[in-house]
């Protein structure tokens, strides 16, 4: 067993998942959120988004308008959930940058209070409001659902990971 | 030489290349079908006519309501006409179409959806509606919406089945600004007294569950 190469090995690992996390990183850095890309998990959206499809989230903007598509996570959960905006409260004076916003999902009868945490009946944009859906790819992020969602999935993953790691030597 | 690792290396970096070209294409290609012949963005037209309040008390939570005081609920019902035909090309999956009204309170810019609708196909993209009820029951956040000038908008955003999400408001015709009147003083006490009626009846219904 020659020491140097299975430690330029271990190196090698160490650069991918690096550059992984930095590439993650940068882009929550460019998009001003802790998640710049997020998977849809439910179907509140139809038909617009169905679950397991890939969003790309910007939060730059100051205020949402209207019609956007947010991701918002309540106080205390760690579900991003992705509804539109309802309705928006923004103050006249350019200094006070509050805005209040109501939401709601697409293919849900009703709006989204009854979700909203401390008997809330608005989102605070500042406080609340992940990122903005900017962009869209259908279907791909349904790995990560059945990654986390099937156990089966999970050892299979795992198992092809190991298993290549182990016969991938040169 | 090729190991497992590397040989799946290869074809996934080529599987990614090659759809990354095909999705810059669709979006390209969908992109200038928006804006040729005719831009999209400035052309589509609507026209809104009949523009009716109607305005109820509620005291719940999900109507606005804080610490039980009555909320002022607007509905309205409204004519309205558009072509949403244009928007439809190889890369849209469908049309979310929404009336918004914009209005100024004391301190706050705000703007409201009245009624919105999914389109999916060209077919259905066509607009025409008599004397439609508005899907929303409307509060302001601060106080209430009497008095206040609404100015209504026709919005629409095209869901792509790949790449950005695409906004845009339509050149609305007709008789858009509508100002909502105030209630009347001798039905207050009338209003007051259904309100606590339907509180009566909401304590029992919980009593139930």
């Amino acid at each position: 067993m020659n020491i140097r190469l299975e430690l330029a090995k271990l190196l090698n690992l160490c650069f991918v998942f690096a550059s992984a996390y930095m590439f993650w990183q940068g882009l929550s850095l460019f998009a001003n959120t802790d998640s710049p890309i997020v998977v849809v998990l439910s179907g509140s959206m139809e038909p617009a988004f169905q679950r397991g499809d890939v969003l790309f989230l910007w939060n730059r903007n100051t205020q949402n308008k209207v019609g956007d598509i947010v991701v918002y996570e309540n106080e205390g959960q760690d579900i991003p959930i992705v509804h539109r905006v309802l309705r928006e409260h923004h103050s006249k004076s350019e200094s006070q940058n509050k805005q209040f916003l109501l939401t709601k999902g697409d293919n849900n009868a009703v709006n989204d209070i009854s979700l909203y945490k401390n008997k809330k009946i608005y989102l605070s944009k500042e406080k609340d409001i992940v990122g903005t859906v900017k962009g869209y790819l259908p279907q791909i992020g349904y790995v990560t659902i059945w990654v986390s969602e099937s156990k089966y999935a999970k050892y299979t993953l795992l198992a092809f990971l190991g298993l290549s790691s182990l016969l991938g030597g040169e | 030489m090729f190991s497992l690792t590397q040989r799946f290396q290869v074809v996934s970096n080529q599987a990614i290349t090659f759809s990354l070209v095909i999705i810059a294409f669709v979006v390209a290609s969908s992109w200038i079908q928006l804006l040729y012949p005719s831009n999209v963005f400035q052309n589509t037209t609507s026209a809104i006519a009949n523009v009716t309040p109607s305005m109820t008390l509620r005291t719940s939570r999900y109507y606005g309501s804080q610490n039980g005081k009555p909320k002022e609920n607007v509905r309205v019902s409204f004519d309205l006409e558009s072509d949403f035909s244009p928007l439809f090309n190889w890369n849209t999956k469908q049309i979310f179409v929404y009336l918004t009204a914009n209005y100024n309170s004391s301190g706050s810019i705000n703007e409201v959806t009245f009624w919105d609708d999914i389109i999916t196909s060209k077919d259905k993209a066509l607009v025409q509606l008599k004397n439609a009820k508005s899907k929303y029951t409307v509060w302001d956040l601060e106080s209430g919406l009497s008095g206040k000038e609404l100015d209504f908008k026709l919005h629409w955003n095209i869901q792509p089945w790949v790449g950005p999400l695409v906004y845009g408001e339509t050149d609305i015709s007709g008789d858009h600004k509508l100002t909502v009147e105030a209630r009347k003083k001798n039905t207050e006490s009338g209003d007051a007294e259904k309100v606590s009626k339907r509180k009566k009846k909401r304590t029992k219904k919980q009593k139930v569950n």
